[in-house]
C-alpha cells in the first residue's frame, strides 16, 4: 500500500484537523481530486490527491487531529515511496488495459464519378446528378463541359423529386432483389371453366398456393445467398401485393395452410381495410414465406414479377378472360386464368417450380 | 618543462558554518545592523518558498522549484545590484527575485501558469525565469554588450546552476564575454545537484569557478551559504565590470536542501542522512547566530519578523487567488507587436469557444 | 541609381538602416573585417565601427542568444548565420526565447532581431551548405520567415525586417546572390511584409514559389507562354505570416495551382499552402494541386544538385498535367 502523508501546509503549522473526507475506501480517484478538507489554525484547506489510484484506507476520521508528516490516506498497490514518475507537472496514470482488435482493410467501395471540386460545384449549381454525366476528362473524370452537356439534356426533362416513404421503400427493395436474385419464370394457364359464379378469386388463389407448397415445399422457403443457407418453412405465410394510392404494400396473411375459406375471406377483407386506412402494424408487413401478386385485377396476362428476398417464389395471377381453348379436339370458349411463377433459381430448381405450378393449376381447375 | 599558463582559484568565506567570523569582515558588514536587511530578505524568501510548496501540495499552483537552503546566494547577489543593472535568473531564484522587487503575487502567477507573472512591475528590464538550462547566459552577454556599446555604467548579472555549467550556452557566453570584456557577472549557484545528478558526475574540474580560466576571465569560489561572502564577491565583480575591467564568474557553494521540484522525490537518489547533515550549514541560521552574537538580533525581533513575513506572504497569496483566469484570446495578445491579419480569425474562434465572443 | 545584385542590395539595405538608426547592430562570424564570406557586410565595419559591426567567436547558439539579449535592451541586432547548414544550434534560442519573449512577458520585453542566412543549393558548395530549412522556421509561432527573390525584394524586405519590432528569419537564396542585377534605388523604402507579390499576371494557372525557385518558375512561365498557356506567377516572399488571400484570389480566377519550392516536399511549406487552398479555395479548383519540390532525400552533394533542384522542365510538366483538367 502506498501511504500519502499529510503535507506541509505552510505557515509553520504542525497539525491540522480533519473536517470532512471527500473519498472513501474502495473509491478510484484521479490526480488532483480533492481527498479531504482539513482545518488549520487559519483556514480550511482541501488536499488534492498527489497521484491516481484506489483508496485502501483512511488513517483518520472527521474531527481527528493529524500531524504534518503523519499518514493520512493509503492507496492500494505500489511501493511506499511516492513516485510521481516525473519532475514537472503531473502525468496521468490510467489502469485501463487496451486491446486492439485486428482489423481487416475493407475492399474499396464502388467508385463514384470523379470530378474536380469546381466541376462538382458547377454540377450542384446546375442541378446535374454527376451519375448522369458521361465523363470525358483525364483519369476518367467529368469535366465542366461534360456537366454542361448533361445539364442541357436534363433541362428538357422535368425536375427531380426525391422518393419518400412507400415509393422509396419499393425502390430500395426492388433494387436489392434485382441485385441478388437469379430469377426465372414459368408461365401457364389455369382453365377455370368449372368455377361456380361468385367464386372468390383471391381465396382460390391462396388455396391453390397451398396446394403448390404441399407439392413442392422448397418454394415456401427463405434463402440467404451470403451464407448459402436455406430454410424450408412449414407454415405458409403469404405476402399479398396490394396496390394503393400511396403505393405498393405487401401485407402478410398468416398460416394460410390451416385456415378455411371463410376465415381466409375475413382475413383478406380486414387486411385490405387496414391497408387502406394505413393501420397495418409494421410486423404484419414482414416475414412472408411466399408472395402472391394478383395484378390481373388491373391489367396484364403474364408477368415476371420480382422475387423479394429472403423468399424464393412469387406467383402472379393475370387477367381472367374468355379464351378459345381446345376441348376434346373442338374449339370452346372457356374462362382462363393466366399464371406466372417467378422463382429464385439459386434455391429452386426448374423441376420444383414446374411441379409447384402444376399443383397450383390442378387446384385452380377444380370447381371448388 | 616550460609552463605557459597556470591558475589559482580564490575561496572566500567570512562566516564559518556556525556563524563565527573567520576573517575580517568587509566594510559593508562591519556594522551588524547593516546585515539585517539581508537577513530579513532571506527569511522572507524562505517563508515564501515554504508557502509556495504548500500551495502546490494543495493544488493552487503548478510544479514549483524550491530554493530551500540556497537563499544566501540569491539575496547576496541581488543585494549588490543597482536598480539600473539587469538580472537574469535561472528558475530557482525566488529569494533573488523578491529582493529585486518582483512581487510574490507575480511569482505565484508565474508558477500558477499565468504569463502575467513575468510582466514585472518593478524591475522592468530584468529577464524572466529561464527554464532551458543555461540559455540565459548568452542573453546576459547580449545585454552586457548593449551596455558597453551605449557606454552605460550598468552590469548584466546572470544566475546559473552547477548543471548549467555543462551546457554549451554557458561556455559560449563566458567565452564571448571574456573576449569582449563585457560588463557581466556570471554567478554559478552550485547546490551540488542537477535533479539527481550529483556534482561529481557533472564535471571533472576541481572547481566550477576555474571554467572562467578557459574563458580568460576571473573566477572565484565563495561559501554560498555565507551571505556576506556572496555579497562581497558579487559587489567586487560588479565594480570591476562597471569600471571596464571585464566579466567574472563566481561559484557559490551551497546545498539544495529541497527536492528538484515539487514533483521530484529526492529520497530516490540521495541519502536522507546527508541532507540532515547539510542542514547544519544552512545560511539563515548561520547569519542569525552572528547577528545574535553581535547583539543586533533577538527573540523578539525573530518572532516579529516571522509574523510579518507570514502576513506578507498570506496577503500575496490572497491577491494571487483573486486574480481572474485570463480569457483564451489572451494567447494571441503579445504574440507580435500587432496581431497579423491571418491570426485574427483564430483569435475570434478562441474567444467564441469560451463564450467571450 | 546602381544596378546591383542581391548581395549588394543586402549590403545597401544594411548600410542604409545602420546610418538611419543607431540601434542597428550587425554581428556574426567574419562579418567585420572580412565583410562576410559572401561580402554581404563589406565596408560596414569601416563605416560604423567595430562596436556596431562585430565579429563573434565561432558559436551559432551564442550569436542568436546574444541577439536576444541585445534586442531586449532595445538594440536592433541583425545577426548573420554563415550558412543555414549551421543554423540548427541557434534553433534553441529562436524557439525557446526569440519567438516568445514578448508573449511570455506580456509585452514588457520584446525581441526586434533579424537572423539572416544564405540558404539553398546550386553553388557547388561542400556538403551541408545547400539545404532549405524554411519550413522548420515557418512552424514556429512568434517569428516571421521572409525570403527575397531579387535584389529589389532583398533591399526592401530586409529594411522591413530590420524595422519590424519582432523576430524575423531572413533566408537569402545563395544561388541568386549574384545571378542577375536590378536597378535598386537606395531610397530607404521598405517593401511590405506579410504580402505576396504577383510578379506576372495570367489566367490559366497560378504558379506560387519563393526564393531561388522563383527564377525557374519565371523561366517556366516564359516557356508556357510560347504554348499559349498564360501562367500567373506569385512570389510568396513572406512565408510566415502568409498572405493567403492573394493566392486564393489568384487560384479563384485560374482554378489551377502549382507550387514550386526547392526544399523537400514532405511537410515543406508547399504543404501549408496546399492545405489552406483545400480549406478555403477547394471549390474553385478545376484540377488537383501540384507541388514541384526537391525530392525527399538528403540534399545531395554538388554533383547531383541540379538533379535535385526543381527544373524548368519539371515545372512545365506539372503545368501540362493540370491543364489537362478543363
Amino acid at each position: 500500500m502506498r501511504v500519502f502523508k499529510l503535507p506541509d501546509l505552510g505557515e509553520g503549522l504542525q497539525e491540522a484537523e480533519v473536517v470532512e473526507w471527500h473519498v472513501a475506501p474502495g473509491q478510484e480517484v484521479g490526480v488532483d481530486q480533492p481527498l479531504v478538507s482539513v482545518e488549520t489554525a487559519k483556514a480550511i484547506v482541501d488536499i488534492p490527491s498527489p497521484w491516481p489510484g484506489k483508496i485502501a484506507r483512511l488513517y483518520a476520521k472527521a474531527g481527528d487531529v493529524v500531524q504534518i508528516g503523519a499518514p493520512l490516506i493509503g492507496f492500494e498497490g505500489g511501493e511506499d515511496a511516492a513516485d510521481a514518475g516525473t519532475v514537472v507537472g503531473a502525468v496521468q496514470v490510467g489502469q485501463d488495459v487496451v486491446t486492439e482488435e485486428a482489423s481487416v482493410v475493407a475492399a474499396p467501395a464502388a467508385v463514384s464519378i470523379k470530378a474536380a471540386p469546381a466541376v462538382r460545384a458547377l454540377a450542384r449549381q446546375l442541378q446535374v446528378d454527376l451519375s448522369m454525366v458521361t465523363p470525358t476528362g483525364p483519369d476518367g473524370a467529368a469535366s465542366a463541359e461534360d456537366v454542361r452537356r448533361a445539364a442541357s439534356m436534363l433541362a428538357e426533362i422535368g425536375p427531380r423529386l426525391p422518393l419518400r416513404g412507400v415509393r422509396r421503400a419499393m425502390a430500395q427493395n426492388m433494387a436489392l432483389a434485382n441485385a441478388e436474385v437469379a430469377a426465372a419464370t414459368i408461365v401457364d394457364d389455369a382453365d377455370i371453366h368449372a368455377w361456380r359464379t361468385g367464386t372468390d378469386v383471391t381465396v382460390r388463389l391462396l388455396r391453390a398456393l397451398v396446394a403448390g407448397c404441399r407439392a413442392e415445399p422448397s418454394l415456401n422457403a427463405w434463402f440467404d445467398g451470403r451464407t448459402m443457407t436455406r430454410r424450408v418453412i412449414g407454415k405458409i405465410d403469404v405476402g399479398i401485393a396490394v396496390d394503393t394510392p400511396d403505393g405498393l404494400f405487401v401485407p402478410v396473411m398468416r398460416d394460410v395452410g390451416n385456415r378455411d375459406t371463410a376465415d381466409l375471406r375475413r382475413g383478406l377483407d380486414a387486411m385490405v381495410a387496414d391497408v387502406k386506412a394505413r393501420k397495418i402494424p409494421p410486423e404484419e408487413l414482414r416475414g412472408c414465406t411466399i408472395t402472391l401478386s394478383n395484378f390481373g385485377m388491373i391489367a396484364g396476362r403474364y408477368a415476371a414479377p420480382v422475387v423479394l428476398p429472403p423468399t424464393v417464389a412469387i406467383l402472379g395471377a393475370g387477367r381472367i378472360q374468355d379464351e378459345v381453348v381446345a376441348v376434346n379436339g373442338a374449339p370452346a370458349v372457356h374462362r382462363v386464368l393466366p399464371l406466372s411463377l417467378t422463382f429464385d433459381h439459386r434455391a429452386v430448381s426448374g423441376g420444383e417450380a414446374g411441379r409447384f405450378l402444376a399443383a397450383v393449376i390442378a387446384g385452380l381447375r377444380r370447381p371448388e | 618543462m616550460t609552463v605557459v599558463a597556470s591558475f589559482e582559484i580564490e575561496y572566500l568565506q567570512f562566516l564559518d558554518q556556525l556563524g563565527r567570523v573567520s576573517q575580517p569582515l568587509p566594510g559593508f558588514a562591519r556594522d551588524p545592523r547593516a546585515l539585517v536587511p539581508l537577513y530579513r530578505a532571506m527569511v522572507l524568501a524562505r517563508t515564501f518558498d515554504t508557502k509556495a510548496v504548500a500551495l502546490q501540495r494543495t493544488g493552487q499552483i503548478g510544479t514549483y522549484a524550491s530554493s530551500l537552503g540556497q537563499e544566501a546566494v540569491g539575496v547576496g547577489t541581488v543585494g549588490a545590484l543597482r536598480p539600473e543593472d539587469v538580472f537574469l535568473p535561472s528558475y530557482r531564484e525566488s529569494g533573488g527575485l523578491l529582493l529585486r522587487g518582483v512581487t510574490m503575487e507575480e511569482m505565484l502567477l508565474y508558477w500558477g501558469g499565468d504569463e502575467r507573472g513575468s510582466d514585472f512591475r518593478v524591475p522592468r528590464q530584468d529577464f524572466p525565469i529561464c527554464v532551458p538550462v543555461g540559455s540565459q547566459a548568452s542573453h546576459a552577454a547580449g545585454v552586457a554588450y548593449a551596455f558597453m556599446l551605449r557606454r552605460q555604467a550598468r552590469v548584466a548579472v546572470c544566475m546559473l546552476g552547477d548543471g548549467a555549467t555543462s551546457k554549451g550556452d554557458f561556455y559560449e557566453a563566458i567565452n564571448f564575454a571574456g573576449v569582449r570584456a563585457l560588463p557581466a557577472v556570471f554567478v554559478v549557484c552550485n547546490n551540488e545537484w542537477a535533479i539527481s545528478v550529483p556534482r561529481a558526475l557533472q564535471s571533472a574540474a576541481k572547481t566550477l569557478a576555474q571554467k572562467a580560466i578557459a574563458a580568460g576571465i576571473q573566477g572565484v569560489q565563495v561559501d554560498g551559504n555565507d551571505v556576506i561572502a556572496v555579497r562581497f564577491a558579487v559587489e567586487r565583480a560588479l565594480d570591476q565590470a562597471r569600471d571596464g575591467g571585464g566579466p567574472s564568474l563566481i561559484e557559490a557553494l551551497t546545498y539544495r536542501l529541497g527536492d528538484h521540484t515539487t514533483a521530484d522525490d529526492s529520497s530516490r537518489y540521495r541519502d536522507a542522512e546527508e541532507v540532515k547533515q547539510r542542514w547544519a550549514h544552512e545560511p539563515i541560521g548561520r547569519l542569525r547566530n552572528h547577528l545574535v552574537e553581535q547583539g543586533a538580533w533577538g527573540k523578539n525581533e525573530e518572532e516579529a519578523l516571522h509574523a510579518e513575513c507570514t502576513e506578507r506572504v498570506q496577503k500575496a497569496v490572497d491577491a494571487y487567488l483573486a486574480v481572474p483566469q485570463p480569457p483564451p484570446e489572451a494567447m494571441f495578445d503579445y504574440l507580435f507587436a500587432q496581431l497579423p491579419r491571418p491570426l485574427q480569425p483564430q483569435r475570434t474562434a478562441a474567444a467564441q469557444e469560451s463564450g467571450h465572443g | 541609381m546602381a544596378e546591383v545584385n542581391m548581395v549588394q542590395a543586402i549590403n545597401m539595405a544594411l548600410a542604409h538602416e545602420m546610418a538611419r538608426d543607431a540601434d542597428v547592430v550587425v554581428l556574426g562570424e567574419d562579418v567585420g573585417a572580412n565583410g562576410g564570406v559572401f561580402r554581404a557586410t563589406v565596408e560596414l565595419q569601416k563605416r560604423f565601427g567595430a562596436g556596431r559591426v562585430l565579429d563573434t567567436p565561432l558559436a551559432e547558439a551564442l550569436i542568436a542568444g546574444v541577439s536576444v539579449g541585445m534586442a531586449a535592451q532595445g538594440l536592433k541586432p541583425v545577426a548573420e548565420i554563415q550558412f543555414t547548414g549551421f543554423i540548427y544550434p541557434a534553433l534553441d534560442q529562436i524557439v525557446n526565447h526569440a519567438s516568445r519573449l514578448r508573449h511570455r512577458t506580456r509585452g514588457r520585453l520584446s525581441c526586434p532581431m533579424v537572423l539572416r542566412s544564405p540558404y539553398g543549393a546550386g553553388i557547388h558548395a561542400p556538403e551541408h551548405h545547400s539545404e532549405s530549412p524554411e519550413a522548420m522556421f515557418a512552424h514556429i509561432p512568434g517569428v516571421r520567415v521572409v525570403i527575397p527573390s531579387s535584389p529589389l525584394r532583398a533591399y526592401g524586405l530586409l529594411l522591413a525586417a530590420i524595422r519590424d519590432p519582432d523576430p524575423v528569419i531572413f533566408l537569402e537564396p545563395t544561388r541568386l546572390y549574384r545571378l542577375f542585377k536590378q536597378e535598386v534605388p537606395d531610397d530607404g523604402e521598405a517593401q511590405p511584409l506579410d504580402a505576396c507579390f504577383v510578379v506576372r499576371e495570367g489566367k490559366d494557372v497560378t504558379l506560387a514559389s519563393w526564393g531561388a525557385s522563383l527564377h525557374e518558375t519565371q523561366l517556366a512561365a516564359d516557356a508556357l507562354a510560347q504554348e499559349g498557356i498564360r501562367a500567373e506567377v506569385i512570389d510568396v516572399a513572406t512565408l510566415k505570416m502568409l498572405d493567403m488571400d492573394t493566392i486564393l484570389e489568384s487560384v479563384g480566377r485560374t482554378g489551377r495551382c502549382v507550387i514550386v519550392h526547392e526544399a523537400p516536399g514532405c511537410a515543406g511549406f508547399g504543404a501549408e499552402i496546399s492545405a489552406q487552398l483545400a480549406e478555403r479555395g477547394l471549390l474553385n479548383l478545376l484540377a488537383p494541386l501540384q507541388r514541384v519540390t526537391g525530392y525527399d532525400v538528403v540534399t545531395p552533394l554538388s554533383r547531383l544538385e541540379q538533379a535535385f533542384i526543381p527544373s524548368v522542365k519539371r515545372i512545365v510538366d506539372a503545368v501540362h498535367r493540370v491543364m489537362e483538367f478543363a
